[in-house]
């Protein structure tokens, strides 16, 4: 159970009912994570307008770029809800199962579905999450080999804010809506999340069964 | 050296959100004009951080508080000197601020059970926010309500973010307000 609660939209301020309405028409459906911030709306405003900026193509990076460091990001911080989610919206992109699997640990490295900027940026993505200070010189050289100083700031922030959030949904103990029930992990399925606490969220989420 | 250019020539893109940086925090921030290499994400995250930065549901002396202690257990240097200076301009004593160290707050004279219980809470996003039990959450119902519990929640992360896209970034912010704050 969520550890405050979700504001429906019928309960909504009007600055609440915006940012709903901007995720319905995006997203087809007011996610849990939405309702949740309706319990401070001004905060709600100004954080969603990051990840409208990045689930989208462009402004200067293809959106299934930015899907592979959601992805990894989010994996390597043990994070079932966003995990799920964005295996479901990568797929729909393009990215098909064995690229997905292949983005656990250091698979990508050698594997042939993942372009050298791909690559590039995932071992970016691997030491921001870690520890950006053992960030080593040919990471650095890579990325810079295939990207533009603007979509650099673009990779940074989708990590920085796929970090953000996911670690304010787990901490809120914001729950997988329905839709989700009966969705085949694939990233935790290549590797166990490492968090014990997280080992027991997957755990009581493959028991639900799939809705309607 | 940033890892990006720094723009000091604001572009007509980024001069409506570089007056608002300007008039918020008395100058613009090398972190925004890093950013600016991004039009679309220096306004997103501009915004979002004079949001962050300033009064709220919380009070914004503890709210500095709050992000040096999540700086300091996610392990961030980005701006943590500026974040200092802030926190005492803000009215916080140096006690206070030093406490907030390892886990000084546990003993420490200077906090209310309340703010304890909220470094209590930091200390555990930064270990496993997946395992945030009723023995953190109960306490923190005790003496905040729903409203300064998701401002907290979102200012413990999002300096989570903020730290990391500094650090990464490699950008140096030794003061962010040149303008009186209080």
């Amino acid at each position: 159970m969520a550890r405050l609660p979700y504001i429906e939209p019928a309960d909504a301020d009007p600055v609440t009912k915006k940012v709903y309405d901007d995720a319905e028409a995006r997203f087809e459906m007011v996610l849990n994570i939405f309702k949740i911030t309706g319990n401070a709306p001004e905060i709600a405003e100004k954080m969603w307008d990051i990840y409208f900026d990045i689930l989208q193509e462009g402004p200067t990076l293809p959106w299934i770029e930015k899907e592979l460091l959601i992805l990894k990001s989010t994996k390597m911080g043990d994070c079932l809800y966003c995990v799920t989610q964005h295996e479901v919206v990568s797929s729909r992109l393009g990215v098909h199962q064995e690229k997905q699997e292949h983005i656990v640990g250091v698979e990508y490295r050698k594997s042939p579905h993942y372009t050298p900027g791909e690559i590039a940026i995932l071992d970016l993505c691997a030491h921001v999450v870690l520890r950006p200070e053992t960030i080593p010189a040919v990471v650095w050289a890579e990325v810079k080999k295939h990207y533009t100083d603007a979509q650099i700031i673009e990779i940074v922030a989708t990590i920085g804010a796929y970090l953000q959030v996911s670690k304010f949904g787990d901490a809120l103990g914001v729950q997988l809506e329905e839709v989700w029930h009966g969705h085949e992990p694939v990233l935790f399925a290549v590797e166990a999340p490492t968090s014990k606490a997280s080992q027991h969220h997957l755990k009581e989420f493959m028991a639900k069964q799939p809705v309607g | 050296m940033p890892a990006t250019a720094v723009i000091e020539k604001p572009t007509d893109e980024v001069a409506e959100i570089f007056q608002k940086a300007e008039d918020h925090f008395g100058h613009v921030p090398n972190f925004v004009k890093v950013l600016a290499n991004n039009p679309t994400f220096c306004k997103s995250l501009t915004e979002f951080m004079i949001q962050a930065l300033g009064e709220g549901r919380i009070d914004w002396a503890f709210k500095e508080l709050v992000i040096l202690k999540t700086l300091r257990a996610t392990g961030a240097y980005y701006s943590y000197g500026a974040h200092e200076k802030l926190a005492a301009d803000l009215g916080n004593s140096p006690e206070r601020i030093g406490d907030t160290n390892n886990s000084l707050w546990v003993a420490s004279p200077h906090f209310t059970a309340g703010e304890k219980a909220v470094f209590a809470y930091v200390e555990q996003i930064a270990e496993d926010p997946n395992d945030v039990g009723d023995e953190i959450w109960n306490p923190l119902l005790k003496h905040w309500d729903n409203g300064q519990l998701l401002e907290l929640s979102a200012v413990i992360t999002t300096f989570l973010n903020i730290g990391r896209m500094g650090d990464t970034l490699g950008v140096s912010d030794p003061i962010l307000f040149s303008k009186a704050v209080r």
